[in-house]
């Protein structure tokens, strides 16, 4: 707690996501914000906090119930030379409108053959843990890092997020930013507590496409995502207690992913372990896990393993949500079993 | 010169009802300036804010998730 | 349409019991979410959704229902489905998460399906249209009687599945009932700033039915033309929009501040309360007192009753989670 930077302050990553949209939309005109309660509520999820009250309602846009209708209209937008930030309120929301976004906002440059693009960002929240059932906890990073043409990243800390924010918002591609509503900051909600961390003032970019190693370790790669790296940077300490030393990678970003930070780790532990709070099969963990056997299998000394949720709707009663989550103890399980 | 922080009279309505403080946005022993938001405070489902009242080197007193009242000291910077 | 005393009365009960019981789900919902609220904590965690205030149209409509017809409503369904009939104790039991519940604890709150009685519910806007008109279509295909009734809020009249169940109602002459709740607030949008239109009467046009907008909120008007258009459903001549103008005396969900209200409406909205209005009007029709009176401490009892097997019933094993994906 002691030694601390001086001047710190420290941001839940909903003021960091606020932050940088906030500044982006002072350095450039194009940029605006649409969504459902995104004006004066500030955003369900604190992420567009103040907006409204600097930029008024041209710029900062609360819409219908109308996913199609709005998401398209970004897409229309950006194609015309603004850079909308448009939010789709739950990820899980994404089956009333998922046409807008996978066969238009990121097909249309592509169709252009690079003539045109589609500079938006389209922000969504993900994440259970907190018993909102099957149409309100799902993660799918998998359905979207699958399909071509969208940037998909997601922020494990308020640092992250303003500068993938930020980032995201210059990008002139398509990119689909991920937030995990146990990470953002909201005390109705709970948050894990390492994601509030100190943000610099200025504006800055945190490279889209780039992996970190947020723990250095020699025993086991251990691979996660948003809230994944949380029970990761867990499970570490309780490894490292038994004398395991376990390094941690922050995937920060599905699409581009870093498959060379993936490899370059399991090459030096020879022990993999991914974490993904989305379902299990058909997804990021799967991916990760072929991205490091394709390449090499003679590196891993045991067989990489993985720790997700299992192919079922997300139960809303407490007890049997917390049984499926991903956990500190299930990848320290993983490891011993290895 | 110490100052404390406190929780203000006047950022909700009713008296009597307990907050609970949700976030340091400042670390222990961190320098912070008069004004800067240091903490989030939620009173039954609405969040507040607290700024640092001076410049100084902030010490936490009370903790995420502890139940403070109107007027109580939360902190002190000096 | 005149309703009969006992349809009055069954009104006036159901009414009550949706009332006693969201009070009952808003005291266990915020066990263990004072002073902190964090809605991952308490015997009720996750989402809550209340319907106070809203009793009118639910039961101005279920009262043309029985249990073979088809309602489908939304993430704010407990007023509703206590007026299909629903079995209180299994509806309770549910959002309590308990092997006892209706899914064994797998739905929750915004999720209730009773195929006794033709209910579901779910989560995402403008989510119950589409069912409707397919089960009013299938009692079509197998020349079975039966009318389906979506419920839906004034916001998701925005939602393109509205839009394209109502087509497709009309096109096909579908017996299907639409209704909608207006509470004039989505969240923090107040209808004025999203929907095209003042009243969404209007739009029914578009789709070859006719349009009714109720105002005030009251479970006689409401029984009227409720009646009016299930009857016409009945008789095979197609579908029926309407649009009722009800309170949300509650937030959106546990947990809102709703600051965006403006001040003192609430305070008008208590003192416009349906449930005491109904009973002075029960009363100064001639309906005795003292059945008043039975009906009121009745539904304490079964909605005391529903809270207590709820909270005694045992937790399915949660290994049940990984069950019931398929048959």
């Amino acid at each position: 707690m002691l030694d601390q930077p001086t001047n710190e302050r420290r941001l839940t990553i909903a003021r960091a996501m606020a932050e940088a949209m906030q500044q982006e939309m002072q350095r450039d005109p194009t940029v605006f914000v649409m969504g459902e309660d995104i004006a004066g509520f500030g955003g369900i999820f604190g992420n567009t906090r103040g907006l409204f009250e600097e930029f008024g309602k041209e710029r900062v846009r609360d819409t219908p119930i109308s996913e199609t209708g709005f998401i398209s209209a970004a897409v229309g937008a950006a194609m015309d030379g603004m850079r909308p930030v448009v939010e789709l309120m739950f990820v899980d929301f994404f089956g009333v409108c998922f046409d807008a976004i996978y066969n238009q906002m990121a097909k249309n440059t592509y169709f252009a053959g690079g003539n045109a693009s589609v500079p938006m960002v389209l922000m969504t929240s993900t994440g259970g843990g907190y018993s909102d059932a099957g149409q309100h906890s799902q993660c799918l990073y998998g359905t979207f890092a699958h399909l071509p043409g969208m940037k998909v990243v997601s922020p494990s800390n308020a640092y992250d997020a303003k500068g993938l924010m930020t980032a995201a918002i210059r990008d002139d591609n398509p990119v689909v930013y991920m937030f995990h509503k146990q990470l953002q900051g909201m005390g109705w909600l709970g948050t894990e507590a390492g994601a509030t961390v100190n943000t610099p003032e200025e504006d800055y970019t945190v490279e889209i496409g780039k992996a970190k190693v947020v723990r250095a370790g020699t025993d086991v790669t251990l691979v996660g995502l948003a809230m994944g790296v949380h029970n990761a940077l867990k499970a570490a300490d309780k490894l490292a207690e038994d004398g395991v030393s376990a390094e941690v990678v922050d995937l920060v970003s599905l699409v581009p992913l870093d498959r060379e930070t993936v490899i370059n780790s399991v090459a030096k532990t020879g022990r993999l372990i991914v974490v993904d709070e989305d379902y299990h099969s058909y997804g990021v963990s799967g991916e990760i896990i072929a991205t490091v056997t394709e390449h090499d299998i003679s590196k891993l000394k045991a067989s990489p393993a993985r720790v997700t949720f299992p192919d079922v709707p997300i139960p809303y009663a407490r007890h049997m949500e917390q049984f499926c989550l991903p956990n500190p103890d299930k990848i320290v399980a993983a490891y011993r079993k290895m | 010169m110490v100052t404390d922080v406190k929780v203000p009279q006047d950022l909700w309505q009713d008296d009597g009802m307990e907050a609970v403080i949700t976030n340091w946005l400042a670390s222990d022993g961190a320098n912070v300036r008069n004004g800067a938001l240091i903490a989030e405070i939620m009173v039954e489902k609405s969040q507040f804010e607290i700024t640092a009242p001076a410049d100084g080197v902030l010490t936490i007193g009370k903790q995420v998730d502890d139940i403070v009242r109107k007027g109580d000291v939360i902190g002190k910077i000096t | 349409m005149q309703p009969t005393k006992e349809q009055l009365l069954w009104m006036y009960e159901n009414m009550v019991v949706s009332r006693r019981f969201e009070e009952a789900i808003e005291k266990v919902y915020l066990e263990g979410k004072t002073p902190a609220f964090n809605m991952a904590n308490g015997p009720i965690p996750g989402e809550m959704h209340l319907s106070n205030g809203q009793e009118p149209v639910a039961v101005g409509v279920c009262a043309h229902l029985d249990a073979n017809d088809i309602v489908t409503a939304t993430h704010r369904p407990h007023h509703q489905a206590i007026a299909k009939g629903v079995d209180l104790k299994k509806m309770a039991a549910e959002i309590f998460g308990k092997s006892t519940g209706l899914a064994g604890g797998r739905g929750g709150h915004m999720h209730l399906f009773d195929s006794a009685v033709n209910f579901a519910c779910s989560g995402i806007i403008g989510e119950s249209c589409g069912p409707a008109c397919g089960a009013a279509l299938s009692r079509k295909l197998q020349g079975k009687p039966g009318v389906a009734v979506a419920f839906l809020g004034e916001g998701a009249t925005n939602q393109g599945a509205f839009h394209e169940a109502a087509n497709l109602a009309g096109a096909w002459n579908l017996p299907v009932v639409f209704v909608v709740e207006d509470n004039s607030w989505a969240i923090s949008v107040p209808k004025s700033e999203a929907t095209a239109v003042t009243r969404n009467d209007v739009r029914a046009a578009s789709y070859h039915m006719p349009g009714y907008y109720v105002p005030g909120n009251d479970p006689y008007a409401i029984f009227d033309v409720a009646g009016e258009a299930i009857a016409r459903a009945r008789e095979g001549k197609g579908p029926t929009l309407i649009e009722v103008e009800t309170y949300r005396l509650a937030g959106h969900f546990m947990g809102d501040a709703e600051q965006y209200r403006p001040e003192g409406e609430k305070d008008e909205l208590f003192a416009k309360d349906p449930i005491p209005k109904m009973r002075e009007r029960l009363i100064s029709d001639g309906h005795a007192t003292k059945d008043i009176d039975e009906i009121e401490k009745r539904a304490e009892a079964s909605v005391a009753d529903a809270i207590t097997f709820a909270r005694e019933s045992e937790n399915a094993p949660e290994t049940d989670a990984l069950t019931a994906v398929f048959v």
